[in-house]
């Protein structure tokens, strides 16, 4: 009844959650068990629990992440601490993790958490692995990040796509808030899809999916809509910040807000950028576009978060 | 465990989504997730599972929210 069933090959398992933890990728063989992308940190306990169950007391030999936000690579330092396990990141980042510069990882421009892990290796665009017995490929990916990696099967027809390709769209388009490229780069990053043979996409976020052609049809589309008014990006960014925000705490006190958000160089230089408003205005319009979406609900002065279902 | 009682399943058309809500913690008592009440097992099967499953996680799910009285 459902083509997915069989679809994934033996040997590789996807654990979906929700959008606080990226989808995470485990490789099991007779040789090495890799897993790719570890959640965020605070599901980091349940993130193990997934992998101790999969795994049946054998060894995590790797960790492979496709690029460092803290939703793709909480679960590292917990998984490490346990398996010992090889980690790899995308080959830009490697300074960034050595001296775990939280100004250049992203984890302070956006308020969002991170434990330090260790760094064993670095991942290049075009490197190969051995994962689950068929051979993979890194490729580049930038767009919603400069150094995201993703990973291709050619054998299997399968992509893991990170955050550069969703059923739905994609990640924020992070270098633009700063003011550098990153429409362009996110474009270049679906016409490599786009010239792929796949027929099946684990995305970053959300249940697998086979139709890669709609999915990319849309990207496309959103890429231009968002590049025609760079504004657009900016308030889809402050929406997701703070939906990211309340999923992490659950409940934000609101006369609090206007702090958090000052404190956190990814809002103040965006709202400098694109819109010029108070952060007590600011803080009153991302609530109010939060609320008006369905994704959060004020009670008593108390912004909480609503599920999406 | 209120969304799990609103979660309008007999109505649903269409392949059903996941029931995490990202809280993402095992209770320790009874092994299930503290957001969306799966077990480990229902999590780890979830992507390869078909509709039919899924919509038998999603029942037991309903029980498990339940107030035991």
């Amino acid at each position: 009844m459902n083509a997915l069933m069989s679809a994934l090959p033996p040997g590789m398992h996807v654990f979906e959650r929700g959008w606080l933890s990226s989808n995470n990728i485990l490789f099991c063989s007779a040789q090495e068990n890799v897993i790719i992308d570890t959640g965020y940190l605070n599901h980091a306990p349940q993130t193990l629990n997934l992998v101790q169950q999969t795994l049946q007391g054998a060894p995590l030999h790797r960790i492979l992440n496709t690029h460092l936000h803290s939703d793709h690579c909480g679960g590292n330092a917990l998984l490490q601490q346990h398996y010992g396990s090889h980690t790899s990141v995308p080959i830009f980042e490697r300074e960034k993790v050595e001296k775990w510069d939280t100004t250049q990882l992203s984890y302070q421009a956006t308020g969002q958490r991170c434990e330090q892990f260790s760094l064993h290796g670095t991942i290049s665009p075009g490197d190969t692995f051995l994962l689950g017995e068929r051979e993979w490929q890194a490729l580049s990916a930038p767009g919603h990040d400069p150094h995201s990696l993703i990973f291709y099967c050619a054998e299997e027809q399968i992509l893991i796509s990170a955050d550069a390709l969703w059923e739905r769209g994609f990640g924020v388009i992070f270098p633009e808030l700063d003011g550098k490229s990153g429409f362009a780069e996110a474009r270049a990053t679906l016409e490599l899809i786009a010239s792929l043979a796949v027929r099946l996409v684990i995305p970053g976020h959300g249940a697998i999916f086979s139709d890669c052609a709609s999915a990319l049809q849309y990207a496309f589309s959103r890429v231009a809509y968002l590049e025609a008014e760079p504004m657009r990006n900016a308030h889809n960014a402050m929406k997701v910040m703070l939906k990211f925000l309340l999923l992490d705490r659950q409940r934000i006190v609101l006369d609090e807000l206007p702090t958090l958000l000052e404190s956190i160089p990814l809002f103040v230089n965006a709202n400098e950028r694109f819109m010029q408003r108070s952060t007590t205005a600011l803080a009153h319009w991302v609530t109010q576009q939060l609320v008006q979406s369905g994704v959060a609900r004020v009670e008593n002065g108390v912004l909480l978060n609503r599920d999406f279902h | 465990m209120k969304h799990i009682r609103a979660f309008p399943l007999s109505e649903h058309q269409g392949s059903l989504p996941s029931p995490c809500i990202n809280i993402c913690r095992m209770d320790q008592a009874n092994h299930q997730c503290l957001g969306c009440l799966r077990t480990i097992d229902e999590i780890i099967a979830w992507s390869r599972a078909d509709e039919n499953y899924k919509r038998e996680v999603w029942q037991q799910l309903k029980r498990r929210a339940e107030p035991v009285t």
